[in-house]
């Protein structure tokens, strides 16, 4: 009789390609970054000079990148803050039994399937004060009011924290709405028996249940506000000034547009641990929140 | 039963069309990404059956989307025999340069000629990604043609080797509203005085006399030039007439002649307002597409006009966008052959009327241009009675705008004084220079 263990070699070898493959794609670059961002990359200067730790010091004096930091700061707490708030109330929302329910369920996500590119682009003009359709619908009810958006850094931060919620809190509340949904009516029923009011209900038994599916969610929504890009790309370039940059828009903009590879190098291995960080804290709350 | 026949019709449906795709990809990698621009049928059926290696060179083009694009092409194809493969720029101008230099400084080899623009030769013409033309493209006969200071200025590398062909000439014009002129019974602008009291004349009741395009990357044109027109020097602001044209926008914004909201605004924010009324003047690059689009354009609604007079002479700058040869070229000959075509006066003529670009070479313009061209009338004058100019730049271009647009901002936010303006600027042109 062949032993298990012996035909072990056989799942390796048909994983190995996968491997390899996994490992060029990701491993190389992890680790050529991290090599790149010791050295003083300049493509258009020339330069290539090692250059220890300056990448690192210089992010810390940077005033461009010191902006950008504190907004992406600002941009993840606040826009994660509201996705969890939002998202369940538009999750409970959506759980409950109204005509239309099913039509609602569908168009929410419309912008979420929407490349945010395009939702950044349109953004722009939308915050227009001249030609924008929010000003537009602010007018029908204070016909005085001027605000162009995109130009002072409170407002211009406001609106692309709002754009970024239109486009994916639907897609966060959906998900929170499939842990609702495994919710037996059971226990809201005994609650009730019990005397328990709609919020007391909500208090100790929707919010309990679902506390493991929102945290579990918050995981990759915050790490995807921490790499987005695109929206700003397209719809503020950053501005006015630095006030709208994002990490990953520096890390782009110093890569491929001003050629500092080095530079961009050792701003990318900063996010790179400021995830792995924060993924590492997540996963040690859920497990004490678990405990 | 009925279960499994949907699945077993849906996974061959799958697998048929990965296969398709792979079957495509087969035809070579580069044709997946390019356009088949012949437009016409025939051609286009044509195209779609002949793979890489039946393609002479490959162009990085910024004008695929013209409409009169396929015209040009079979212009070109028919006159240099060449078959050419397009590939399309992105319209983003940050994408467009970040795709650009990703090719030439990977030494791709897949494209052999590309367009770009000033920013981009500032900062490419040195990295010796661009093959030198003096001897084989851009010779002795014909390159005193071309605007002598543009082409010292923005394609001549360290060496003295001439690194790209010009694809036309343009100005960064001044364009005025004649509707608006009319309105308030002023007849030129010549003067700063003038600029001045058509500036108070216009303005008010959501209307300016001047706007702009203020996003922290287009601005660089705007503060350049307004320097330029005080007689300073953009790479030196300790000279006092820098900081006069800063304090005069500034004073601009403050009176209302000119709106803060401009900041957000790009082109393609400013050319709606400017159409729709909204602003007396501008600057602005090309020869009005978009306000000819909008039925703008003409001289009793949106014009060129001259630049007015702020110090010792007129000012003003001139740029191109101009065909390069990848050194990573496989293709060199063919492509070589192109860049003498694009060079030569068919090949400026085919640009003039394909995409109304103004020819670069003045022998060529001068025998093209219609004389019923508004352009051609203006375009002599700029060229006669301004100092023209190639912008000032610095091999760290867009890092180096991109800066300079962000101070710009701050001081028109009275964020920062103009003196740290000033400052800061200076510090900026050592840190690139």
């Amino acid at each position: 009789m062949i032993q298990k263990k012996s035909l072990q070699w056989i799942a390796w070898v048909l994983i190995l390609p996968v491997l390899l493959l996994r490992g060029f794609t990701t491993i190389y670059p992890i680790i050529k970054t991290v090599f790149n961002s010791f050295f003083d990359i300049k493509i258009l200067s020339g330069v290539n000079e090692f250059a220890g730790l300056a990448n690192y010091i210089n992010i810390f004096q940077d005033p461009k990148v010191i902006t950008t930091l504190k907004f992406t700061g600002i941009f993840v707490v606040i826009s994660m803050l509201f996705h969890v708030v939002l998202g369940v109330g538009l999750a409970l929302v959506l759980n409950m039994k109204f005509m239309g329910r099913r039509f609602l369920r569908t168009i929410v996500l419309i912008p979420w399937a929407m490349p945010s590119v395009v939702i950044g682009m349109a953004g722009k003009w939308a915050f227009n004060n001249d030609y924008g359709l929010i000003n537009d619908f602010i007018r029908r009810f204070f016909p005085d009011f001027q605000l162009n958006w995109l130009i002072n850094t409170g407002s211009a931060r406001a609106a692309v924290i709002a754009l970024d919620l239109w486009k994916d809190l639907p897609f966060f509340a959906i998900l929170v709405l499939s842990g609702l949904q495994f919710i037996s009516s059971d226990i809201y029923e005994a609650a009730k028996v019990d005397g328990a009011d709609g919020l007391c209900s909500f208090r100790y038994i929707t919010l309990p249940l679902i506390m493991r599916n929102v945290l579990t969610l918050c995981i990759p929504f915050t790490l995807w506000r921490l790499t987005s890009f695109d929206l700003v790309y397209s719809m503020t370039s950053g501005g006015p000034g630095e006030d709208t940059s994002l990490i990953a828009y520096r890390i782009t903009m110093e890569a491929f547009t001003n050629l500092n590879v080095g530079y961009a190098a050792a701003l990318a291995v900063l996010l790179f641990f400021v995830m792995g960080g924060f993924s590492w804290f997540n996963m040690r709350f859920m497990s004490k929140f678990e405990d | 039963m009925k279960k499994k026949f949907v699945s077993m019709l849906l996974a061959t449906t799958t697998a048929c069309t990965m296969l398709a795709g792979c079957g495509n990809d087969g035809q070579g990698a580069v044709s997946g990404s390019t356009q088949s621009l012949d437009g016409q049928a025939e051609s286009g059926a044509e195209e779609s059956q002949k793979g890489d290696g039946e393609y002479d060179l490959t162009l990085y083009t910024i004008n695929s989307t013209d409409a009169d694009f396929p015209d040009w092409l079979a212009n070109v194809e028919g006159a240099t025999g060449l078959k050419i493969n397009v590939v399309a720029a992105p319209t983003d101008s940050d994408t467009r340069q970040q795709k650009i230099t990703t090719i030439l400084s990977t030494g791709d080899s897949s494209i052999d000629i590309l367009e770009i623009n000033d920013e981009m030769s500032a900062s490419f013409k040195n990295a010796g990604w661009l093959e030198g033309l003096n001897d084989t493209v851009m010779t002795e006969d014909i390159r005193g043609e071309f605007p002598q200071g543009y082409v010292a200025d923005m394609i001549t590398d360290k060496d003295g080797q001439i690194i790209g062909v010009p694809g036309y000439s343009g100005y960064l014009a001044f364009w005025v509203n004649q509707e608006i002129m009319d309105e308030v019974g002023i007849a030129s602008l010549d003067t700063k005085e003038d600029f001045l009291a058509y500036m108070e004349a216009v303005s008010g009741d959501g209307r300016y006399g001047y706007g702009g395009s203020w996003e922290k990357t287009y601005v660089f044109n705007e503060i350049a030039q307004f320097v330029n027109m005080f007689g300073g020097d953009y790479l030196d602001w300790t000279n006092p007439a820098n900081k006069e044209a800063m304090e005069f926008l500034h004073e601009m914004l403050e009176k209302g002649y000119t709106p803060i909201d401009q900041i957000a605004d790009k082109y393609e924010q400013m050319n709606p307002k400017f159409n729709d009324g909204k602003y007396g003047s501008l600057f602005m690059w090309g020869l009005g597409t978009d306000y000819d689009k909008a039925g703008m354009l003409g001289a009793d609604k949106i014009h060129m006009a001259m630049v007015p007079q702020f110090s010792d002479q007129k000012y003003i700058f001139t740029d191109s966008w101009s065909y390069v040869l990848n050194t990573a070229s496989q293709n060199k000959d063919a492509a070589i052959k192109f860049l003498q075509y694009m060079a030569s006066e068919e090949g400026m003529k085919a640009s003039y009327e394909a995409f109304d670009r103004y020819p670069a070479r003045k022998d060529v313009a001068e025998k093209v241009v219609p004389d019923t061209d508004p352009s051609k009338e203006i375009y002599s004058r700029y060229a006669n009675e301004c100092v023209v100019k190639g912008r000032p730049m610095l091999p760290q271009t867009m890092e180096f705008i991109s800066a300079m647009g962000t101070i710009f901002q701050s001081y028109m936010k009275d964020e920062i004084t103009v003196d740290e303006f000033c400052a800061k600027a200076q510090e900026y042109v050592e840190t690139y220079q």
